[in-house]
This record gives C-alpha cells, sequence and structure tokens, in this order.
C-alpha cells in the first residue's frame, strides 16, 4: 500500500498519485480490488441516435411528397424510388429495433407496410391497388410466416400470443374493406379474411387460456 | 405450457424506472471482500443454491399498459468476471434478463442489484446467505471444488392464500408448481401492502415520544454539485476504509448516530469543496430509512421512506464546526424518523398503493409524470446518504469476510456506509470525475485521527491511460 502525504491515507492498488488529490504518492502499491476497465462507447447510445435520425428523416420524406402536384412532370419514377427506399429504411430501422420481439416486429411491419400503401395510393390518385392488393397479401403472408416462426423458433406462448392476435385481427380488415366496397377485385380480401377468421377460432380454442393470461397481466389496474 | 406468476411493480419501485438514465442506471452493488482468491465454481454452486430459495430474484421486468410488472422466469443466474464499470444497468426494454448479477474479481464478491428489485436491506438477505452457502462450501472443500451435491429441497412455508387477484376469475388453473408460485406472489408483492395496519399506534420501538409537528419547508436557494461527467457515464467510486471503533468514539462523543456525524462530514467536505460558491445556501441530504424496523415485513422488495436533513453555512463560525452540525442533524432527523411520522409516510405510500387515479394512468404517462417529480425533487436535494450499518454475517461466513461493500449508481454525490467486524466501508459514488469533496472528506477524518484507506476503480482517460503505460514499460 502507498501513502499520500498530502491527505494522510492509504492507498490500495497500483496508484502513483491519489485518487483523490493527484499528489504523488509514497510507497509503493500491489494490485488493486478493482478491475481495470477500459473506456468503452455506448453502443446503445449510437444506435439510439442513429435510430432516432433516421426516423426524422422518414417522416419528412414522407411528409415531403404532399408539396408536389400529382401531374408534375417526370415525377413518377422519381417517387416511387424516394418512397421506396425511405420504406425499406422504415423497415430495417424497425427490424432492428424490435430485434428482440419477432411477433411485435411483425405487428410494427404489417402497421407500417399498410399505413405506407395507403397513403403512396392515395398520393397517386388512389386507385385503390393497396386496399385491393398489398394490405390483404401483407396480412396473409405475416400471418402465415408469424405462426410459422413462432412454432419454428419455439417461442414461448406468452411472449407471441398478445402479438399474434393483433396480427390475426388485422388480418380481418381487409373483410371490412369488402364489405364498404372500397376493393377492385375480391379475391385477395377473401383469402385473407377467410385465413384470419380460421386463425381466430383456432387461437381462442387452443390458447385462448394464455390469451386471457397474458391480456390480464398486461391490462391490469 | 407454462402459466408464469407475476405481481405488478409498485410504485415506490416505478420511480426508479422512471428515475433511470444513462448516468445514473439505479443499480446498486453490495459487495464482500474474502480472505482468500474466490473460486467461480463454489460461487456458482452456492448461487444457484441460494437462488431457489429466492423466488424474487427469478423475476424479470416487464411493461403492462398501465404497470410494470415482475414476472416469474426459468433462468438461472451466472457468476462472471468483473469486465464491465460497477453498477452498469441491468434492465433494459424489451430484454428478459434477470434483475440481479454476481460478480467476482481476486478476492471480492458483488452483487449488483436493480433498485425496482429491491433495496440494500431486501439485498443484503440475498448477499448474506450466498456468502454463508460459498463460505460452507469453502471450508468444506478447501482443496477440491466440492461435486455438486443434491439441492437442497424448497423450504416448507405454513403459506396463507393468495390474497391477490393476479389473473382472471374463469378457468383459473393451478399452476405447475403452486408451492413456488405462491413464494413468488408473496416475496413479490409490494412492501407497503404488506403491513396490515399503520396506525400511529403501530409498533414503533417501546416508549417512544410522539414526533413534532414536522418542520415546515425552509425558503432557500439549495446547493446542488456540479462537475465533469465521466467519459463514458460510469460511475466515479471512492472506496473509504476505516475502523469502526475509532469512527464511532468520535459520533458517540458528540452523542449522535454514525450515519449523522458521516453526514455532517459529508455536508462539510461539500462546502470546502465547493469553495465559497455553497456559502449561505442550503446543503441537504437525503437519508432513507429503511421502514421494515418500524413495520415488519417479510418482503424483499423496496420498503423504506426518504427523510432529508439540512443545514445552511452562515457567519456564525461556532454553528458551522461538523460536530455542531451533526447535533442539529440528528435532532432533525429523529423527528422526521420518528415511529409516528414514518406511520404517515407509509399511510401515504399505501394510499398512492391503492389510489384509483395512480391505476387508471397508463404507464408511459406515468413514467413521464413520475420522471418530473423525480427532477422536482432533485433540484432540493444537494447529497445523498445511506447506511446500512452493521452487518454480521452467520458462520463460517463471518470469518472468512474481511470488509463489506455497499455503493449505489448516483445522480449527485452520494456516500453508502457499511461495516463488518472491524472495519466500516464508506463509499463515495458521484457522476461527476471531480473529487475535491471526498479528498476532504478524508481529510477531515485524518485530521480527527482516523486511519483512512482509500481504493478506487480507475475512470477517467488519465487515470486510464497510466495503467497502460505500465504495461507497456513491462
Amino acid at each position: 500500500m502507498s501513502t499520500c502525504p498530502e491527505c494522510a491515507v492509504q492507498v490500495e492498488g497500483d496508484w502513483t498519485r491519489c485518487p483523490l488529490c493527484a499528489a504523488a504518492l509514497s510507497g509503493g502499491g500491489a494490485a488493486g480490488p478493482w478491475p481495470v476497465v477500459p473506456l468503452r462507447f455506448s453502443r446503445r447510445r449510437v444506435l439510439r441516435v442513429l435510430a432516432l435520425a433516421s426516423l426524422a428523416v422518414i417522416v419528412l420524406s414522407f411528409l415531403a411528397q404532399l408539396l408536389f402536384q400529382p401531374e408534375a412532370k417526370g415525377l413518377g419514377a422519381l417517387r416511387s424510388t424516394w418512397l421506396g427506399i425511405v420504406t425499406t429504411w422504415l423497415v430495417v430501422v424497425m427490424a432492428i429495433s424490435k430485434r428482440r420481439n419477432i411477433a411485435k416486429a411483425v405487428v410494427y411491419l404489417v402497421v407500417a407496410a399498410g399505413a405506407v400503401s395507403v397513403y403512396w395510393d392515395y398520393l397517386t390518385d388512389f386507385s385503390g391497388w393497396s386496399l385491393t392488393y398489398v394490405v390483404p397479401i401483407v396480412c396473409f403472408a405475416s400471418i402465415v410466416g408469424l405462426l410459422l416462426t413462432v412454432r419454428l423458433i419455439r417461442m414461448e406462448t406468452a411472449d407471441h400470443i398478445v402479438y399474434t392476435g393483433l396480427v390475426v385481427l388485422l388480418g380481418l380488415t381487409p373483410l371490412l374493406f369488402l364489405a364498404l366496397g372500397w376493393v377492385g377485385t375480391w379475391i385477395p380480401s377473401a383469402i385473407c379474411g377467410a385465413l384470419s377468421a380460421v386463425a381466430v377460432v383456432l387461437l381462442l380454442t387452443v390458447s385462448g387460456g394464455a390469451m386471457r393470461h397474458e391480456l390480464a397481466q398486461r391490462l391490469h389496474l | 405450457m407454462s402459466r408464469r406468476n407475476w405481481v405488478r411493480l409498485d410504485n415506490a419501485s416505478n420511480i426508479f424506472l422512471a428515475a433511470r438514465t444513462d448516468v445514473d442506471p439505479k443499480v446498486f452493488r453490495l459487495g464482500a471482500e474474502m480472505d482468500e482468491e474466490v473460486d467461480a465454481g463454489l460461487l456458482q454452486a452456492a448461487l444457484e443454491e441460494v437462488y431457489d430459495r429466492f423466488p424474487l430474484y427469478h423475476a424479470v421486468l416487464r411493461r403492462g399498459v398501465f404497470w410494470y410488472y415482475l414476472q416469474d422466469s426459468d433462468l438461472i443466474p451466472r457468476v462472471a468476471p468483473e469486465t464491465e464499470p460497477s453498477c452498469s444497468p441491468l434492465y433494459q426494454v424489451d430484454h428478459r434478463t434477470l434483475l440481479f448479477r454476481v460478480l467476482h474479481h481476486e478476492k471480492r464478491i458483488s452483487l449488483e442489484v436493480f433498485h425496482a428489485l429491491s433495496d440494500g436491506t431486501g439485498a443484503l438477505w440475498f448477499l448474506t446467505e450466498l456468502l454463508a452457502a460459498y463460505a460452507r462450501r469453502r471450508a468444506s472443500a478447501p482443496a477440491h471444488p466440492a461435486p455438486r451435491g443434491p439441492r437442497p429441497a424448497p423450504p416448507l412455508h405454513t403459506l396463507t392464500t393468495d390474497s391477490f387477484a393476479h389473473y382472471f376469475r374463469r378457468r383459473r388453473r393451478p399452476a405447475e408448481d403452486p408451492a413456488h408460485a405462491r413464494e413468488f406472489t408473496r416475496d413479490a408483492a409490494p412492501a407497503a401492502l404488506t403491513v396490515a395496519g399503520a396506525g400511529p399506534t403501530a409498533d414503533g420501538p417501546a416508549g417512544a415520544a410522539p414526533a413534532p409537528p414536522p418542520a415546515t419547508r425552509r425558503r432557500g436557494r439549495v446547493h446542488r454539485v456540479r462537475g465533469t461527467r465521466t467519459p463514458d457515464h460510469r460511475t466515479r467510486v471512492l472506496e473509504l476504509t476505516m475502523p469502526t471503533a475509532q469512527v464511532l468514539a468520535l459520533a458517540r462523543t458528540e452523542r449522535v448516530a454514525l450515519t449523522m456525524y458521516l453526514t455532517a462530514l459529508f455536508l462539510e467536505s461539500v462546502r470546502r469543496a465547493a469553495g465559497g460558491a455553497a456559502d449561505r445556501s442550503r446543503l441537504v441530504a437525503s437519508v432513507p430509512v429503511n421502514l421494515r424496523q418500524f413495520f415488519p415485513s417479510t418482503s424483499a422488495r423496496n420498503f423504506f421512506a426518504t427523510t432529508s436533513v439540512e443545514h445552511t453555512f452562515g457567519d456564525d463560525e461556532t454553528l458551522d464546526q461538523p460536530e455542531e452540525i451533526a447535533r442539529s442533524l440528528q435532532q432533525a432527523f429523529d423527528a422526521e424518523a420518528a415511529p409516528a411520522a414514518l406511520a404517515q409516510r407509509l399511510r401515504g405510500l399505501q394510499r398512492v398503493e391503492r389510489s384509483p387515479f395512480a391505476r387508471i394512468v397508463p404507464r408511459p404517462l406515468k413514467d413521464v409524470i413520475l420522471g418530473l417529480v423525480n427532477r422536482g425533487n432533485n433540484r432540493h436535494l444537494t447529497v445523498a446518504v445511506s447506511n446500512l450499518g452493521r452487518v454480521v454475517l452467520p458462520e463460517p461466513a463471518d470469518s472468512q469476510v474481511r470488509r463489506l461493500q455497499f455503493h449505489v449508481s448516483a445522480a449527485r454525490p452520494q456516500f453508502c456506509a457499511i461495516s463488518h467486524g472491524e472495519h466500516l466501508t464508506v463509499t463515495f459514488t458521484s457522476p461527476f470525475v471531480e473529487t475535491d469533496h471526498v479528498r476532504e472528506f478524508a481529510r477531515l477524518l485524518t485530521a480527527r485521527g482516523v486511519d483512512v484507506t482509500v481504493a478506487a476503480p480507475r475512470t477517467t482517460e488519465a487515470e486510464l491511460a497510466e495503467t497502460e503505460d505500465e504495461e507497456v514499460e513491462r
């Protein structure tokens, strides 16, 4: 142990200067009780800043579309490229930030993909392609993908049941569009709606108890 | 398919989630320095034995719409060598991890706990058991790690029925291991609700005088310590070890408790380190009081109330001597920590716990509100102190432990004290690199004839570069 002549304290560890007052120590020291931990940057902080910056760029890009007139010359290709890149970016950011829970990531994906396609459709004179094709196909694919994935990766029921339920409920929305006559061709919506209806029945019969338990927990007052 | 047990997190613990930042992840550490290098294999075996008896420590934290809740898990804790700065974050959103960790480095065993899970007293129970189990193994197997025997059967408790209706009533199924389930529910229940009646006649110390009405809040600027943040936001830790008897003798001469004596020295150190900036402003120290000592509770959850004591340095130098400050702090503290005053606080805690308004506020909003409340409270605090007191461990652990450590990640300069045997350890933590207040504190003690030993992890770039230079020279 070494000694600080200024503070009159003994210092444990291999310090050459007093950790309190930085005066030179007298006497040699052996290894102290604390490990030496090198400085490191916080990966969490970097990820958070990148995610927030990305979200800002994405939101601004979507809002910027409102400034253009639909009939502007040469806009079509430019807008498709721009929105395509921004949408891909959005999906990547979501996938990274929700990587801990794949079921939650799928809910976010369905909502974002549906919202972006409807907005895109609206920007291009709303011919209804988003509601007729994109939303039913995305929902259908998500339900199939999610039901397969949670089994393949042996996800615990409690961890995905609420999200699976949400995706299946979202899968019923094309039936609503169909009923309101918002769609051009009825086939995609009908297939998606039928699959969702079957999935709802399956979920309630097979995992109804787990679902109630999980909802009781999450909505506990 | 397992149906996991869960309980919602109480309001007292919620504040730790709302107040958690990069700088202060609300993690505290309790540790012991053994007489020999720690055997990781024995420690792991001891941890697994103790873990089985502490259902609360199985919990992971999850987010609901209105509350955070603790959920039982199958995770097995692993002891690990210490490779990160002390009190590194334990809870991260969406990570399903345990809320504590057990580390070892040379002779030291450290238990780090996320404050939303438990408080110092609760964690000390766990550490005591862990050290006892480790020391038993160490004593029986000096040369070789003991082969892992069959696990001891879980303790049989005569349990009262589960008073928490956690599931929808319909189709409630028995859990797989009802004993474990009940233990988890019991251990994880909010501590404030485990105390039956907290009337003014609650079991306080016999013959305690009724508390005087709480003093009205004094007005005036509260001095707050500012400084340079540490480079990677790790907590600055400075650990002072001293003979308990020497400091205790000083405190006894002034007829004050050790905590208040050390607090008075701390306030004086902050004043000296501030170089005039703290004169004529209020220096306020927050002091937690363990409620279990007055309101018996078996809950290992957070169960404390915070009180605060303060001093204003003025022109009258006789009143500003640390000894004089200690006496006036003790008076104020005795009034605040009187059973009647504490019973009132406990009733407040229970009221908040049951209040319909606190229930229907969605969790994200609760986080914002509690965060603001916490920031408001911080504006009225200069420092914080916490003393776990004298710890006696069961043999053979007691003779194998040289000294204990206790510290907490800090949003403001803070000290945590714990004593074992002849050693009193006072560990200062701070979010800033400056060590001036600790230097003054150590000098105040050495000037009074106390032998002080300093141990500290390297924190700043310059301090860390020094070790690299040495390695290069070798």
